[in-house]
């Protein structure tokens, strides 16, 4: 739409009361100590901060973290997509039921969910026994890590696709069927390109609550240094050493990677809103 | 040409694929997300009913309860007053930025718990900004309630904003504008005719904000400093007592904690019903061919 | 109450919404401001209305300037686009409203409100519906509540956004008279906002045509008709057959003549598909032309003519078209009863395109 500076008056009233008051609480709350973070780490120089962003047990975090994180958003694509599916299309007792229950991880606080994972899958818990005759240990391992973040980040795909699937047209796909397409021609051909960047989107935003979780991760992952622990973690320990600038130069590459992050979610977004659309920016907004 | 059962045959999976579908995705459901639920009732009650009252009647217990909602209690009214503000600005006016402006809303999601705790020791602790003047003045506000508070606040900022500019932009402005050319003062609009419409998203954003205010751990860890009976919030104090391998006593306040998400999801549900019939309202409310672009 | 709009400009970025406006509207007329979308006509409303500020100019209520006078304080009654009802409210507390809010001192009592709402509702023939609410009423019942609404308030002018815009073809006709009736019981001055020329030729006492933020012609249905001012409200205002001087040389060079001016430079002719004559033989000043279609509709018949490559559409009375007995591939010769010639600017009505 059009862009203008020219408010000379307003009809509808509070728009600099409003705007002022979202700006100064944003400033006050948000933004100036996010830049307190900047400044203290402006007490480094360029070399000392490499030196402890690049630390051999930062390193390892980062691998820890980013690892099970795409791993578990990747299953959470997968399973996402399958479960959006099942409950958008099939119908089944109970649905509504468990349609709410996907926001679970959203309601759970994550210390809880946290214990209840970990104790879940500990040698004699429910699933943990049952996994530990075939020689697999989930709990306190990394494999942990990657379950409490699949738990963490289902409803962000879920919930990004659903929408998505609502909106596809019968008649797209009856189209599909009737111009001979299978089954899985028309999945494949017609409705996964319509669904891909709600998938991408979902994935994403999974991501980036995986990279900064803590509260769940914790309790599961038996934080050995270099093998299972997370670089929020690794912040923590720092600060009960005392370690502030240490903690402080961790949690400055956290923001960045979040900001990128944060960009390539409303990137996707834009992209999934105006891929098919053209380039019909008309001037004008409001005429006649 | 196919005949219209066929049609609807090849827009279906066949009924095998329908029932893997079927049983991959509620199966996933039951393991990530029922299982674990279910669990931490069983195992709050492991020890039976009155172990279970025991841990839950524990003075420390009661006053991580009591902290908890009075921080939630604190934290929701700056959420909505912001939080309309803001949606108000953003959804019924243009102003260069705005798309910067909603990016920086949603920031607190996007930044790790953590992080928000060690930003907020770093102004406050005792070797930050303002570290020394506080301590010179005797306030303290890490490893004390108003760092609870301030965090809690940061971390359920973009709820209620977020719920309500995509609702407050699909309204319009026309309904304000009528009553303000009818004579309506700015508040008589907003008491009469803004609120009423937009009480449902409020309420949900609410919901979400409160479920995240009483849940949250890490940012809160860092800056509460673990004081039982003082500054332990509920979440914190499930931490501690896991830790002490007092297994029936984490549970039985986590408990509490999954009753609360329960009671949100049910809430949630409720409010997303009443949503979807307002948005079948002002669907029906515009001309046929508007309403096919309201979500 | 008159309304007198001087030297009004309004831009949105670099898009020159409304260039320099003057518009006088006497107490007790029905105006139309008629244009194309993108015009500037309801930009011009909402500026009357003062939804919208003008970048400059003036706007007077009886003569005194409300130019900087806030919405709320002008006693306008606006009928939106969309109707704009609070759908949160039941009918009776939508025309209520304009009552409930005003400052303790003016607010009638209760009763008072009830009985002037009810009024309102009898008067919109709708009082049977005043518990539902904004949801369960059909577009045109929504409508005349809107317009209920904005009379509530005894506003001195009742301004009007698209009214019939959203409404299928039956009920806007049945709409327009009432419209045209309620306005002369209520002795206000209105303005309403169309596209369609139809609406404002029936309804208005006026019709301002608007086009690129520009006022094309003011006057009479009649007067804007038959005596269009611009090529453009010419194509605007009806079906037109353009005819350029370059290609068809014949009919401009007469219009031209018999308007007294020296041939030369581009020209183009406008004539109506009615005032075309077909004649079997030539005759002076006659093109020749080739049938190609013939199609009765309704009480006229449309024919379609190729002349030099270029098509003409001309209507003839279904008497006329049977003493004619066309048929497709026979040669004609067609005469202007009425037409009008314009000398051709540059990049002529690229967009006018040729209303209904």
């Amino acid at each position: 739409m059009f862009v203008t500076a020219a408010y000379r008056r307003q009809v509808l009233p509070g728009f600099g009361l409003s705007l002022g008051c979202t700006l100064v609480y944003l400033s006050l709350l948000i933004l100036l100590p996010l830049s307190g973070l900047a400044f203290k780490a402006s007490n480094l120089t360029l070399g000392e901060f490499w030196a402890i962003a690049s630390g051999e047990r930062a390193m390892a975090s980062y691998r820890v973290t980013f690892g099970a994180s795409v791993l578990a958003a990747t299953i959470n694509a997968v399973f996402g997509l399958i479960v959006a599916w099942v409950l958008v299309r099939y119908s089944f007792p109970g649905k509504r039921a468990i349609d709410a229950l996907v926001d679970l991880p959203f309601a759970l606080p994550t210390a809880v969910a946290g214990i209840t994972l970990a104790t879940l899958y500990a040698g004699n818990g429910w699933i943990g026994k049952h996994l530990e005759p075939w020689g697999i240990k989930v709990a306190f391992t990394p494999v942990g890590i990657v379950v409490a973040l699949t738990f963490i980040g289902l409803p962000f795909v879920v919930r990004t696709l659903q929408p998505v699937i609502e909106d596809i047209e019968p008649e797209v796909e009856e189209a599909a069927a009737s111009l001979g397409a299978s089954r899985l021609q028309t999945f494949t051909r017609v409705l996964l390109p319509g669904i891909f960047p709600a998938l991408l989107t979902g994935f994403t935003l999974a991501f980036s609550r995986s990279i900064g979780e803590y509260g769940s991760v914790i309790f599961i992952a038996g934080n050995m240094p270099l093998i299972s622990e997370i670089t929020p973690l690794l912040i923590i320990s720092k600060l009960e050493q005392y370690d502030v600038i240490g903690a402080t130069a961790l949690a400055v590459v956290m923001l960045l990677i979040s900001f990128v992050l944060l960009l390539s979610v409303n990137a996707l977004q834009w992209w999934a809103a105006n891929r098919h659309s053209g380039h019909g920016g008309r001037g004008a907004g409001r005429g006649a | 040409m196919m005949s219209a059962p066929a049609l609807r045959r090849a827009n279906t999976e066949p009924r095998w694929l329908r029932s893997l579908l079927l049983g991959l995705g509620l199966g996933f459901l039951f393991f990530f997300l029922a299982l674990p639920l279910l669990a931490v009732f069983v195992e709050a009650l492991a020890a039976g009913w009155p172990a279970y009252r025991d841990a839950l009647s524990d003075g420390e217990t009661r006053s991580a309860i009591l902290l908890t909602v009075f921080v939630a209690l604190f934290v929701l009214p700056f959420n909505v007053v912001v939080g309309v503000a803001a949606a108000w600005a953003i959804a019924k006016f243009d102003f260069r930025g705005k798309s910067l402006l909603i990016t920086l809303i949603d920031l607190p999601f996007a930044v790790s718990p953590v992080v928000v705790g060690l930003v907020f020791l770093l102004i406050f602790g005792a070797q930050g900004l303002f570290g020394g003047w506080l301590a010179a003045h005797d306030v303290k506000v890490v490893f004390a309630l108003p760092g609870i508070v301030i965090v809690t606040m940061f971390i359920t900022f973009p709820f209620v904003a977020r719920e309500l500019i995509p609702l407050m932009q699909a309204q319009g402005k026309d309904e304000e504008e009528a009553a303000i050319s009818l004579g309506a003062t700015g508040w008589q609009m907003f008491r009469r005719v803004t609120l009423p419409n937009i009480r449902w998203g409020l309420l949900y954003g609410v919901i979400l904000a409160n479920a995240r205010a009483m849940g949250e751990f890490g940012a809160v860890s860092v800056v509460s400093g673990h004081i039982r009976g003082e500054t332990n919030t509920l979440p914190l104090h499930v931490e501690i007592l896991y830790n002490e391998y007092n297994a029936v006593g984490a549970f039985a306040s986590a408990s509490v904690l999954a009753l609360l998400a329960l009671v949100t999801l049910v809430a949630k549900a409720v409010v997303e019903w009443h949503m979807r019939r307002e948005t079948r309202m002002l669907a029906a409310e515009l001309p046929p061919e508007k309403a096919g672009v309201v979500p | 109450m008159s309304i007198e709009i001087r030297n009004i400009g309004k831009r949105f970025g670099d898009f020159v919404a409304l260039d320099d406006i003057n518009l006088n509207i006497p107490t007790g007329e029905l105006v139309a401001l008629l244009g194309p979308s993108g015009c500037g006509k309801t930009t011009l409303l909402r500026i009357i209305a003062g939804m919208e500020s003008a970048d400059s100019g003036q706007v007077l209520f009886a003569g005194e300037d409300a130019t900087h006078l806030h919405a709320r304080d002008r006693n306008v009654g606006f009928v939106f686009q969309h109707y704009a009802l609070f759908r949160h409210m039941s009918v009776f507390e939508n025309v209520a409203f304009g009552l409930r809010v005003k400052p303790r001192a003016l607010r009638p009592t209760e009763a008072d409100i009830r009985r002037r709402v009810n009024e309102l509702l009898q008067l919109v023939q709708l009082d049977w519906l005043s518990d539902r609410y904004p949801s369960q009423l059909s577009g045109g019942q929504r409508q005349r509540i809107a317009l209920a609404r904005a009379l509530a308030v005894e506003p001195r002018v009742l301004l009007l956004d698209e009214p019939f815009g959203a409404l299928d073809t039956k009920v806007r006709k049945e709409l327009r008279r009432w419209l045209r009736r309620l306005h002369d019981d209520m002795h206000i001055s209105s303005v309403f906002v169309t596209h369609d020329q139809e609406e404002a030729l029936e309804v208005a006492d006026r019709v301002v045509v608007m086009n690129h933020g520009k006022i094309e012609q003011i006057g009479s249905p009649d007067a804007v008709y038959t005596n269009p001012a611009s090529p453009f409200v010419y194509q605007f205002l009806g079906n037109v057959n353009v005819f350029h001087s370059r290609v068809h040389g014949t009919w401009a060079d007469i219009g031209r003549a018999s308007a007294g001016e020296a041939p030369g430079g581009e020209a183009m002719a406008f004539v109506r598909p009615h005032d075309i004559e077909i004649e079997r033989f030539p005759v002076i000043g006659s093109l020749e032309a080739t049938v190609q279609e013939v199609h009765a509709v309704g009480p006229v018949v449309r024919i379609e003519l190729a002349h030099a490559s270029e098509l003409i559409e001309a209507e003839l009375s279904r008497e006329r078209a049977t003493v004619l007995a066309l048929v497709r591939g026979q040669q004609v010769w067609l005469k202007p009863r009425q037409l009008r010639v314009f000398a051709t600017p540059e990049a002529v009505l690229e967009e006018g395109g040729s209303g209904i």
